[in-house]
């Protein structure tokens, strides 16, 4: 047996929340950056390596420094590159983030394959949704958080009835 | 004619991307059909945007009484996603009666269709009122001859402009509490917003941030303007207060809005996310979170400011205007925290966003 050192609520809370917003956004993100270098949008690519730095940033530092709540969207890059101050990925984090105009599109995209997987080895691995292999395993994935936050009696990832319109 | 032209233009798209007819789609989205629906293509495919990885969003809206999704039922056609939302016109009218409400309101309208991580809203409104009819006789909406490209570019604009004035509080909110790196990634989110209204008032169809770069390049005079703030400056401690001042005179000069800080702190307030309290411990001063199980302890002057700003807790949140330098730098870390909101006491008026001239260019 491991004990997970950290209380219950907090480890379901920041691994679920790490793995979901990097797995689902990053992929959707990488997506974006493959077809945008292929087809040489240079503006698309650079936004969507923006997104990677501070998705991976946000989602590295829930999962290493197990940090809760999560800030809004316009504090989150500085809140995360803080708390990664001295980590292997931060500078990388930090290079997207800032944008990068003098780097040629085939080296943004190797930086955020090469941030995406760094971070996954950290986060750990999910099924891509936006394959037709990963779609089901992914949604069977975030069932089971989901299932484990109920348990816990803590706020899930999205709330009853989040797939219908009122 | 024109939307001839657009299906043509989508079909030709897709099949040389993904050697995948728009028939086949429609054969794989049949069992979603109902008698007298209306199926629309939205999204960047459908606007002359997109890529050879880009999914093809759809829409089918139906006259009878159906449960509406919030998020799309995928299929997968070799390389092509098809993601399609199933919907029906009750849904859609109830959306755009909301949107021409908010419109007609002076209130804020800050993240009321959609914020900067759920779109949803936006899309489906703009997906409706600019999209490309693919089957159908297209929607039959109560109140048929109202202008609903305009209700939906409007929420567009209003939704922006507000984005725009927010991220140029946080700039130089971040700026007073000794935050570069949010100044300078606030300041260029307000220049981002700033445009992405403009694109729009020009009358440009919304798809989503992601494409504001590839719209300027089809924009006179707009690409210019963004080309200085593409790229945040290397040491943001030393460079982000210049940074961040230039890009809201940017702003401003963009729609002739004043975004500097005496005339917009009057109109915001902090909120607090989740009830906090205050609590000594064998001399330690702690700030709790409890629904987040979370703590943080105070040094003496944060207590202090704390208790000056507990102390004229209401529903209404609390002023930024009036605060001292302690106070408002607590704030700002509370709100990095993500413990603290800001709200607004008031949208950014219409009028006021008539007035943006090299919008118009």
């Amino acid at each position: 047996m491991r004990a997970i050192e950290a209380d219950a609520r907090r480890y379901a809370w920041c691994r679920s929340q790490a793995l979901w917003t990097f797995g689902m956004t990053t992929r959707g993100y990488l997506e974006d950056a493959r077809g945008a270098q292929l087809a040489g949008q240079d503006a698309l690519l650079r936004f969507a390596a923006r997104m990677i730095g501070e998705t991976c940033a946000v989602a590295l530092n829930v999962a290493l420094n197990q940090e809760r709540p999560l800030p809004g969207p316009a504090m989150r890059a500085s809140w995360a590159l803080e708390r990664l101050e001295g980590h292997e990925l931060r500078q990388l984090c930090w290079e997207l983030i800032r944008g990068s105009d003098d780097v040629p599109a085939e080296e943004i995209l190797e930086r955020c394959e090469a941030l995406v997987g760094g971070s996954a080895a950290v986060i750990g691995e999910m099924p891509d949704p936006l394959t037709p292999q990963g779609h089901i395993p992914a949604i069977a994935l975030a069932r089971d958080w989901i299932k484990l936050m109920e348990l816990l009696d803590e706020e899930s990832l999205v709330p009853p009835g989040w797939a219908l319109r009122d | 004619m024109r939307e001839i032209e657009g299906r043509r233009r989508l079909a030709s798209r897709i099949e040389r991307f993904h050697g995948v007819g728009l028939e086949r789609v429609m054969a794989e989205i049949e069992y979603l059909r109902d008698d007298g629906d209306t199926v629309i293509a939205g999204g960047s495919l459908a606007h002359g945007l997109g890529n050879g990885l880009s999914d093809l969003d759809m829409l089918v809206s139906s006259p009878a009484a159906v449960k509406s999704s919030r998020v799309p039922l995928e299929h997968f056609l070799g390389s092509l996603r098809v993601d399609v939302w199933k919907l029906g016109q009750g849904a859609i009218e109830a959306s755009f009666g909301r949107a021409e409400e908010a419109l007609a309101s002076e209130r804020p309208l800050l993240g009321r269709f959609g914020d900067s991580d759920h779109e949803d809203e936006f899309k489906l409104l703009h997906r409706i009122a600019f999209g490309l009819v693919l089957d159908g006789d297209g929607l039959e909406l109560e109140g048929q001859g109202r202008d609903w490209r305009g209700v939906a570019s409007g929420l567009v604009l209003r939704e922006y402009a507000e984005r725009m004035r927010a991220a140029a509080l946080v700039a130089q909110l971040a700026l007073r509490a000794g935050r570069p790196i949010a100044a300078a990634v606030n300041a260029r989110l307000a220049v981002e917003s700033a445009l992405n209204a403009a694109l729009t008032a020009r009358g440009f169809p919304f798809v989503s941030d992601k494409w504001l770069g590839e719209r300027l390049g089809d924009a006179i005079g707009l690409a210019d303007l963004y080309e200085p703030f593409r790229r945040l400056p290397a040491d943001p401690a030393g460079e982000g207060a210049g940074f961040a001042d230039a890009a809201l005179v940017a702003c401003a000069e963009l729609w002739e809005l004043d975004l500097g800080f005496e005339a917009v702190v009057p109109l915001a307030r902090w909120r607090r996310s989740e009830e906090l309290r205050l609590a000594s411990a064998g001399g330690e001063q702690l700030l709790l979170a409890p629904r987040s199980g979370a703590v943080w302890a105070l040094e003496q002057g944060e207590a202090g400011a704390w208790r000056r700003l507990e102390a004229e807790a209401g529903e209404q949140g609390w002023a930024l205007a009036g605060r001292d330098p302690e106070e408002t730098t607590l704030c700002v870390r509370l709100f990095e925290l993500g413990l603290l909101g800001l709200g607004w006491t008031e949208g950014v008026p219409a009028a006021a966003l008539g007035a943006g001239r090299e919008v118009g260019a």
